[in-house]
């Protein structure tokens, strides 16, 4: 029986059909009736489709809650599908960060020129409208301060290399140098959170979290991403870095970078204390879990999920790492590639060597971190003292991985946030000279799984000031690196506050096909 | 006489009886006439023209394939209307469309033609096939009412058939412009590709060995001569051999043998993708940054036709890498396998979320407990598996039985392991396998040596064995290499 729609008592309110009123009057209420309801069930249908595309959402996301809700939803079900979009070249990466930026000039970017322009002023031209950092922007003149170092030719290829960087010059054939590297910002903080995450504000996700995330594990005893910082040379001016460098941003806590010590233990407290052995820690953790898993099913925040992953992959670590950290049965050969520097931890060249060890137990991605190269001023006091820390170290890496088959499927990766000016910070004398952040142009290079050994991509001005070829963003840049792990950088997101975020953002970035093998 | 009088008996029957047939038929020959006439009308004299005829003539190769559609369904029609006669009436329509269609493609070929500047014998040929085909069109058109009738009846199957040979030789030659010569050899299996180049020599014998020959000539030949070649020749230039590399297009010569810079060609290879001027034009894919390097050095370093090496370049003789083999689906094995991984350590990962790109065997987690008898659990799966990392497990040498039977394996990691080679010789069967790492285990040289038989196989590792050559890793890739 139809009834008035906002009529409450059924019982007693009439049906208007059924009353004796005239026809045309009852068809005007009928006609009533159907608006009304029309706009009532395009409520209805409206709100049905919203839930739809909610649930599906959700369901299509491969959350790894609705992936086990559903038990067998995907092809992959049961693993979180956590796959390479592609076949990818490379299964793991390890990137060597130089903080504070290297100068590109004085290593690899020869400018022969510039000897002849010694003290000269740099043309306004080359620098355009750009606005300098306030260590510079008030000098009266910009003198452009040569190289105070030779450049010789290498390898099969016959690139030039500084003589700072005697090891690398041996292995040029292997790398894929990238001259034309540029970035936005021209300060440390925003430049190397830009590098690393893709923003430069921080609270984004970090490269390897991207990986982590993306790609899963391949060992389960060891984490996915791990960071190693060398040792502070507290003569070098050191910038800071932090644990933003390797925070997991908006991704769950699980995918950010656990760092190992650069002294003492690797990590702190690994050993049971006294009178607490394995199967009483075993039960300590087994109660601790029970406990998390309350709060999560009373609270539902996935951070309970990932503090309990966490836990368990401390547990893990009790035994993994002691095993990664002992260099006892590392062959003579190891020593003489790496040198007498590799056996004291928290050097570069030990760090290397612990990310090939690393390489080799499946850790996704390692990082590590040398500070020191923000050479405002005495240059050629301290460019030498950071290329002979980290030159042999890169070397013996590429090397090492190379002749144990690993360089087939390990992407390495070279680079600092920005590079330096041509022109002097400060005073410029024939014996010293400074350099201040420049982020039009900067060196960086790769070698391993997907990219092209043997090649130098992109040209600089005279200067090495603009890019004048095929350059090559930040964006640019991580789109590469993660097409070399079989990742499409535009399908690799995550819903965030609206957005569907990725690491090389909303501004196009596209994958530089010039370096890839 | 007989022959004669045959003759003039079909004359007789074929000279048009009313006088408006005489007239189109005087209106046709002399249609045909202005049409043979036409590329001496409209010279294409490879000089490029008003950009509104470039702008219309881009609307060729759109509009070229109505006539070819309509002719093609002329015969069809004329077969179908045995059957159903209302279909044959529809032919003699589609051919009168067809003739008209052809017109207009014919008018916007030569504006693209004469506009763009183009010539060349693909571009004539490609002319001459269209001007045929619209008077055989015109002509079947004309000659069909007899046909009908049943007063001639094999003229105008004849000529439509003629019609059609020129149709498939004329747009052949017109996608030979577009896309080059060998477009559709390319990709040709071989045996046919024998069949097809039977007899061909070989043109413009190359000064064989040379560096031009073997690394320079390869890269216009895949790039340039579409357009730049005998087939089209835009702005005066061929770049099909060295002679008229050297002597240039339009604007002089586009080489300066010691100067790159100077070089019109280096420059126009080296602009921006986005810029006007840049090759190869028409969104075409830039040269590869190496292909760039070796003009340049070529250039900077004389032109020479026949330098066989420059300083600064080497080139790798390497092999390319072949194309991956797709392996089956495994998806609807995954609950079995998952089934089987419990308690094993080992897991069975995707290469990526393709199915077609195969599983890794995974024992990261295993290790010391994985063995050979953990492995042959997998063997079921072994078809799928494309790297089996067994690197510092406790398989030995018994693992080759279950390991050759894994047919799509391609790289195989046995470092730190306790085998020592003998059995190795198993692994042969595995044509897909490029990588095997045996390194710091107890293999030596006469073990490995059965490996050099397989093809494939560019990377064998063996740092820290007894088999490891004096150099370092270095030298290890080599023993593949040197293999027969």
């Amino acid at each position: 029986m139809k009834q008035h729609p906002l009529c409450t008592d059924t019982e007693h309110c009439h049906n208007v059909l059924d009353l004796p009123v005239p026809a045309d009057l009852k068809q005007e209420w009928a006609a009533l009736q159907t608006r009304r309801h029309f706009l009532g069930r395009t409520g209805k249908v409206l709100g049905w489709a919203a839930m739809t595309s909610l649930l599906c959402d959700l369901a299509m996301r491969g959350d790894a809650s609705a992936t086990s809700a559903n038990g067998q939803s995907g092809i992959l079900s049961g693993q979180d599908l956590k796959l390479p979009h592609f076949a990818p070249k490379a299964k793991r990466a390890i990137y060597l960060f130089m903080s504070g930026g290297p100068p590109q000039m004085d290593i690899l970017d020869y400018k022969p020129n510039l000897a002849a322009l010694y003290d000269k002023d740099m043309p306004e031209s080359v620098r355009g409208s750009q606005q300098l950092t306030g260590m510079t922007a008030g000098q009266a003149r910009f003198p452009i301060a040569p190289s105070h170092w030779a450049f010789k030719r290498y390898g099969k290829t016959g690139t030039w290399v500084s003589d700072l960087l005697p090891y690398t010059a041996r292995m040029v054939d292997d790398l894929t140098i990238v001259k034309s590297t540029n970035t936005d910002a021209i300060n440390h903080e925003p430049a190397i959170m830009l590098m690393n995450t893709g923003n430069m504000s921080p609270g984004k996700p970090c490269l390897g979290s991207w990986l982590a995330y993306g790609l899963g594990s391949m060992n389960d005893n060891l984490p996915t991403f791990m960071v190693l910082q060398t040792k502070v040379n507290t003569k070098q001016n050191n910038q800071p870095v932090s644990s933003r460098l390797w925070s997991s941003g908006f991704l769950s806590s699980e995918y950010a970078g656990v760092g190992l010590r650069s002294s003492g233990d690797p990590v702190l407290y690994l050993t049971d204390p006294n009178g607490v052995d394995r199967e009483v820690r075993r039960k300590m953790l087994d109660a601790v879990s029970q406990i998390n898993q309350q709060a999560y099913e009373e609270l539902g925040d996935p951070e309970s999920n990932a503090r309990i992953a966490q836990y368990e992959m401390a547990y893990r670590m009790q035994t993994s790492v002691p095993e990664l950290a002992d260099l006892s049965k590392e062959p003579q050969s190891t020593w003489d590639l790496y040198g007498p520097e590799a056996k004291e931890p928290g050097t570069f060249a030990y760090n290397c060597l612990i990310a090939r060890r690393m390489a080799e137990r499946g850790v996704r991605f390692t990082q590590v971190y040398k500070r020191g190269w923000d050479v405002h001023d005495n240059v050629t006091g301290m460019l030498p003292v950071l290329c002979q820390e980290t030159d042999r170290g890169c070397y013996a890496l590429v090397t090492d991985l190379k002749q144990r088959g690993l360089l087939d499927d390990t992407l390495v990766i070279w680079a600092g946030e920005f590079g330096r000016t041509v022109y002097s910070q400060g005073g410029l004398t024939k014996e010293n000279y400074g350099r201040d952040h420049h982020p039009r142009c900067f060196t960086t290079w790769m070698t391993g799984g997907g990219v092209r050994p043997g090649i130098t991509f992109g040209e600089t001005d005279d200067y090495s000031y603009n890019v004048q070829k095929d350059p090559v963003h930040v964006r640019d840049f991580n789109a590469t690196i993660l097409h070399c792990l079989g990742i499409d950088h535009n399908k690799l997101t995550y819903k965030f506050q609206g957005l569907d975020q990725k690491l090389t953002g909303p501004t196009p970035a596209s994958v530089v096909n010039g370096l890839l093998a | 006489m007989k022959t004669l009088k045959r003759a003039a008996a079909l004359a007789g029957r074929l000279f048009p009886k009313s006088k408006t047939t005489r007239v189109v038929w005087f209106a046709a020959l002399v249609a045909s006439a202005a049409l043979l006439l036409l590329p001496w009308l409209v010279k294409l004299d490879g000089r490029p023209h008003a950009d509104w005829q470039q702008f219309l003539g881009r609307f060729h190769p759109l509009a070229v394939h109505l006539p070819i559609g309509l002719i093609v369904l002329v015969p069809l029609l004329e077969i179908a209307g045995r059957f159903r006669p209302a279909l044959r009436e529809a032919a003699g329509f589609a051919l009168g469309l067809g003739f008209i269609s052809c017109l207009g493609a014919l008018s916007l070929g030569f504006l693209l033609a004469f506009g763009g500047g183009n010539y060349g014998v693909a571009v004539t040929r490609h002319m001459w096939g269209g001007i045929a085909l619209t008077i055989g069109v015109l002509l079947c058109f004309l000659a069909r009412p007899w046909w009908t009738s049943g007063s001639v009846p094999r003229v105008y199957p004849l000529m439509l058939a003629c019609v059609l040979m020129v149709l498939v030789w004329a747009t052949h030659q017109g996608g030979t412009i577009t896309h080059g010569s060998n477009y559709l050899t390319q990709y040709m299996p071989a045996p046919l590709k024998r069949l097809s180049t039977l007899g061909t020599v070989q043109a413009n014998a190359p000064l064989s060995g040379s560096f031009y020959t073997n690394h320079i000539h390869p890269i216009f030949d895949a790039n340039c001569v579409t357009c730049h070649g005998d087939g089209k020749v835009n702005g005066n230039l061929r770049l099909d051999s060295y002679e008229l590399l050297m002597k240039g297009g339009k604007d002089g010569p586009v080489i300066v043998a010691g100067d790159p810079e100077k070089s019109l060609l280096f420059e126009r290879v080296t602009l921006q993708p986005d810029q006007k001027h840049f090759m190869p034009a028409e969104g075409r894919p830039p040269l590869k940054p190496e292909e760039i390097a070796w003009i340049r050095a070529w250039i900077q370093q004389g032109a020479s036709p026949s330098a066989t090496s420059l300083s600064g370049i080497a080139i790798s003789d390497e092999p390319k890498e072949q194309p991956l083999q797709p392996v089956g689906d495994y998806s609807g094995l995954m609950p079995e396998i998952r089934q089987m991984e419990k308690g094993q350590g080992a897991k069975l990962i995707p290469v990526s979320s393709k199915p077609g790109d195969g599983l890794i065997l995974s024992t990261a987690d295993a290790a010391g407990s994985f063995g050979d008898a953990q492995l042959a659990q997998f063997q079921k799966f072994g078809p799928y598996i494309v790297e089996a990392e067994l690197g510092r497990t406790a398989v030995t040498n018994a693992s080759f039985d279950t390991l050759s039977k894994f047919a799509h394996l391609r790289a195989l990691h046995l470092e730190g392991t306790a085998v020592t080679g003998d059995g190795l010789a198993k692994l042969a069967p595995l044509s897909q396998l490029t990588y095997l790492n045996l390194s710091g285990t107890k293999v030596t040289q006469a073990a490995i040596a059965p490996l050099t038989s397989m093809k494939n196989l560019r990377h064998i590792y063996l740092y820290n064995t007894p088999a490891q050559p004096a150099l370092n890793g270095e030298a290890t890739k080599q023993i593949a290499r040197s293999a027969p």
